[in-house]
C-alpha cells in the first residue's frame, strides 16, 4: 500500500485526453521520477497531486485519506515550480515565512524557523534580498526553502533545475538528493530530462501521450525497457533488424551469438552504444565507415555508417588515438548485450 | 542615415500643434481682462485669477469636481480591481463575453448613456416608481440632479477603463503565483490580496490616475446628470465661454482646473506610485 496512490486518475480538456487511467504508488520516502516528453501530461498529473487540477475521473490517496477533493491550500503539499513562483514583491525571508504565517504561528517561532530554514539552504544573510537580486540557484534555493519550511507531508518538484546551467544543475542535483534522503520526505520529481531522472530518483515512471508505460528503478528501466519507446526515451538505441538462422543472428555477413532461443525469420533488436566495440577493419564484426566522431572527455562517441543502418558507438577515453573520420572499422557485440524490442 | 531623434519629428510637431498651441493660447488669453460692451480687453492682468481664488463659487465647484473624482475613483478601484481577477480567472470562452460586456458602457454614446441615466433616476423614473411601489417611506427621492448621479454616470464610463488598466498588468502575471501562495495554504482573498494585488499595482495605479484625470475633465455627464445648479469646473468654465462670454476668464477657470489636476498626478506619484513600484522592481 503505497503512501500516495493515483487510482486511475484520468483528466481531459474538451476532447483532449491529457492523462489516462493512470495507476501509480509512491512509498514512503521515496523519491519518484516522473520522465516524459513535454505534452505526455507528466505536468499535469503533478497539478492533480497538488490540488491545482481536479481529475476528471479516478482518486488520489496521501497516507491512507482521499485527497482528491481537498482544496489545495488545505493539503499541506510543498512545491516547487519551475519558474519557481517566488512572489517578487516580498524579500527571500518574507517568501520563506508565507506558509507559516498561513499557518498561523506565531511570531518568535515563524522567526525562528525561517532562520533555520535559509541557514539549511545556504542562505543565510540573503534574507531581506528581493528575489530579482539573487542568482538562479540562490532563487531555486529559496524556492525549495519555502516549500519545506512547511513540514509538508509531499514534497512536489516540477523541472526544478531546468533553468540553471549545466554546472549548477550537478551540484544541485547532489544537494537536492542528499536533502531528500537526509528529511526522509516523499518527493515526486517531474522531468524530461532523463539524465536528472536517472540521477535522482529511487524509480521513474516513464509517461507517453498520457500513460505510464513503465515504472521501474532507472538502471532497470535503462538496461530493460519495456518498448521501444522507453528505450529511445532513457538514453540511445542503435535498432538491429537481424536474420535468425542455426540459433545465430546475421546482419550483413556478420554472424554472433544471441542470448535467447529464437525461431528462424527476421527480428528487431535494440543495443546501446557504449555496448558496442569497435575493432579494426580486419577483425570479425559488422563492416561500417566512420561517419563521425565526436569527442565528450571520458569517452568518444562513434556515428559508423553500416549495411544495417547508422550504428552509435561510445568507446572509452583511454588516450589512445582516436580512430579517424572515414576509416573502416568492424563492430562487435557481446550476447548479454542485446535488446529484444516488442515480442 | 536618419537621426533617430529626427523620427520622433512628426509626433513631436502633432503634439505642439494641436495641444502645446492651443493650450498657450489659453493661458494668454487668461491674463486678458474683460468688459461686458468691449469683450477681451488688450493690458494684460492677473486680475481673473485673484477673483477667482476669492470667489466662493468657484472654490464650491473646484470642491466638488475633487469629491466627484476622487469618489469616481475609489468606486472604480473597489469594483474594478477584483472584477479584472474575476474575469481573468473564467474560462477563455467565457471571458470574452465578461470583457465585452465590461467594455459595453464605452461603445455607447454619451448622450444615450446620461439620457438613460436621467430616464431612470428622475422623480418619475423606473427607480423611484420600483421604490414607491415597494412602499418605503419617504418615496420619491431627489436622485437626479445631485453629486450622486453625477458619480453614478462618471463610474459607468470610467470602470471600463480601470478593468482595462489592470487587465494589462494581469496579462504580465505569473500564472503560478496564485498557485504557489494557494499551496502553501492561503485561501482565495489572502491569494488576492498579499500576492496578486501587489503584482497589479502597476495597473491599478495607472489606472487610477487615468480615471481621476478622466472624471475631473469630464463635461457632458456632469452637465447633465447635475443639472444647472451643480456646477463643476469643466461646467463652470463651458458657461463662462458660452453663456457670459467671458471668454478670459472661462480660460482662466480651465487654466486653474489643469494646474490643480497636474498637482494632484504629481502628489500621487510621489506619495504612492514611486513607493509601489519601488517594491516591485523600478529603479
Amino acid at each position: 500500500m503505497g503512501f500516495l496512490r493515483l487510482d486511475g486518475v484520468s483528466k481531459s480538456y474538451g476532447a483532449v485526453q491529457a492523462v489516462q487511467d493512470l495507476c501509480l504508488e509512491v512509498a514512503q520516502g521515496e523519491f519518484l521520477g516522473v520522465l516524459g516528453p513535454s505534452g505526455c501530461g507528466k505536468t499535469t498529473t503533478l497539478q492533480m497531486i497538488a490540488g491545482f487540477e481536479a481529475p476528471s475521473r479516478g482518486g488520489i490517496w496521501l497516507d491512507g485519506a482521499e485527497l482528491t477533493r481537498v482544496p489545495a491550500a488545505r493539503r499541506n503539499i510543498g512545491m516547487v515550480f519551475q519558474s519557481y513562483a517566488l512572489f517578487p514583491h516580498m524579500t527571500a525571508g518574507e517568501n520563506v515565512a508565507f506558509g507559516l504565517e498561513m499557518r498561523r504561528v506565531p511570531r518568535d517561532e515563524r522567526g525562528r524557523r525561517v532562520a533555520a530554514a535559509l541557514d539549511q539552504a545556504r542562505l543565510s544573510g540573503l534574507a531581506d534580498r528581493f528575489p530579482r537580486a539573487l542568482s538562479g540557484g540562490q532563487q531555486q534555493r529559496v524556492a525549495l526553502a519555502r516549500a519545506l519550511v512547511i513540514e509538508p507531508r509531499l514534497l512536489l518538484l516540477d523541472e526544478p533545475l531546468s533553468n540553471l546551467d549545466a554546472k549548477l544543475r550537478e551540484s544541485m542535483q547532489a544537494e537536492l538528493r542528499a536533502l531528500q534522503r537526509r528529511l526522509g520526505i516523499t518527493t515526486v520529481l517531474v522531468t524530461h530530462d532523463q539524465a536528472e531522472a536517472m540521477a535522482l530518483c529511487d524509480r521513474i515512471a516513464v509517461m507517453q501521450a498520457g500513460r505510464v508505460v513503465q515504472v521501474a528503478p532507472p538502471w532497470e528501466a535503462y538496461e530493460a525497457p519495456s518498448g521501444a519507446f522507453v528505450a529511445d526515451f532513457l538514453g540511445r538505441s542503435n535498432r538491429l533488424a537481424v536474420r535468425v538462422e542455426g540459433g545465430r543472428g546475421w546482419v550483413d555477413g556478420y554472424g554472433f551469438d544471441l542470448p535467447w532461443a529464437l525461431p528462424p525469420g527476421e527480428a528487431l533488436l535494440a543495443i546501446r552504444p557504449e555496448r558496442v566495440r569497435v575493432l579494426p577493419d580486419a577483425a570479425d564484426g559488422l563492416r561500417g565507415r566512420v561517419g563521425s566522431r565526436a569527442f565528450l572527455g571520458h569517452s568518444w562517441l562513434y556515428e559508423v555508417e553500416t549495411a544495417a543502418g547508422p550504428m552509435g558507438a561510445v568507446v572509452q577515453n583511454t588516450g589512445a588515438p582516436p580512430v579517424a573520420e572515414g576509416a573502416a572499422v568492424a563492430l562487435a557485440w557481446d550476447a548479454d548485450s542485446l535488446r529484444r524490442l516488442g515480442p | 542615415m536618419i537621426r533617430p531623434a529626427l523620427l520622433a519629428g512628426p509626433a513631436v510637431l502633432t503634439y505642439a500643434l494641436v495641444l502645446a498651441l492651443p493650450l498657450g493660447a489659453l493661458l494668454l488669453l487668461s491674463l486678458h481682462g474683460y468688459d461686458p460692451t468691449r469683450g477681451a480687453l488688450p493690458g494684460w492682468t492677473v486680475e481673473n485669477y485673484a477673483d477667482l481664488l476669492t470667489d466662493g463659487l468657484f472654490g464650491e465647484a473646484l470642491a466638488r469636481t475633487f469629491r466627484v473624482s476622487a469618489g469616481v475613483t475609489l468606486i472604480c478601484l473597489v469594483v474594478g480591481v477584483p472584477e479584472a481577477w474575476v474575469i481573468h480567472r473564467m474560462r477563455p470562452a467565457w471571458r470574452g463575453v465578461m470583457l465585452l460586456l465590461v467594455l459595453g458602457p464605452l461603445l455607447v454614446s454619451v448622450v444615450v448613456r446620461t439620457f438613460g441615466w436621467m430616464v431612470l433616476l428622475g422623480t418619475g423614473g423606473l427607480v423611484n416608481q420600483a421604490l414607491l411601489a415597494l412602499g418605503l417611506p419617504g418615496a420619491p427621492y431627489r436622485m437626479l440632479f445631485t453629486e450622486g448621479a453625477i458619480v453614478l454616470g462618471l463610474v459607468h464610463v470610467m470602470l471600463p477603463l480601470m478593468v482595462l488598466a489592470v487587465w494589462a498588468s494581469l496579462g504580465r502575471l505569473d500564472p503560478s503565483l496564485p498557485r504557489a501562495a494557494e499551496g502553501l495554504g492561503a485561501g482565495p482573498l489572502t491569494v488576492f490580496r498579499r500576492v496578486v494585488l501587489p503584482q497589479l499595482m502597476p495597473g491599478v495605479l495607472g489606472g487610477t490616475v487615468m480615471v481621476f484625470c478622466l472624471s475631473a475633465s469630464a463635461f457632458a455627464t456632469p452637465a447633465i446628470l447635475g443639472g444647472k445648479r451643480l456646477k463643476v469646473v469643466t461646467t463652470m468654465a463651458y458657461n463662462e465661454f458660452l453663456n457670459t462670454l467671458n471668454w478670459p476668464l472661462g480660460a482662466a477657470i480651465a487654466a486653474l482646473l489643469l494646474v490643480a489636476v497636474l498637482g494632484t498626478v504629481a502628489l500621487w506619484a510621489r506619495l504612492a506610485e514611486r513607493p509601489a513600484l519601488r517594491r516591485l522592481g523600478a529603479p
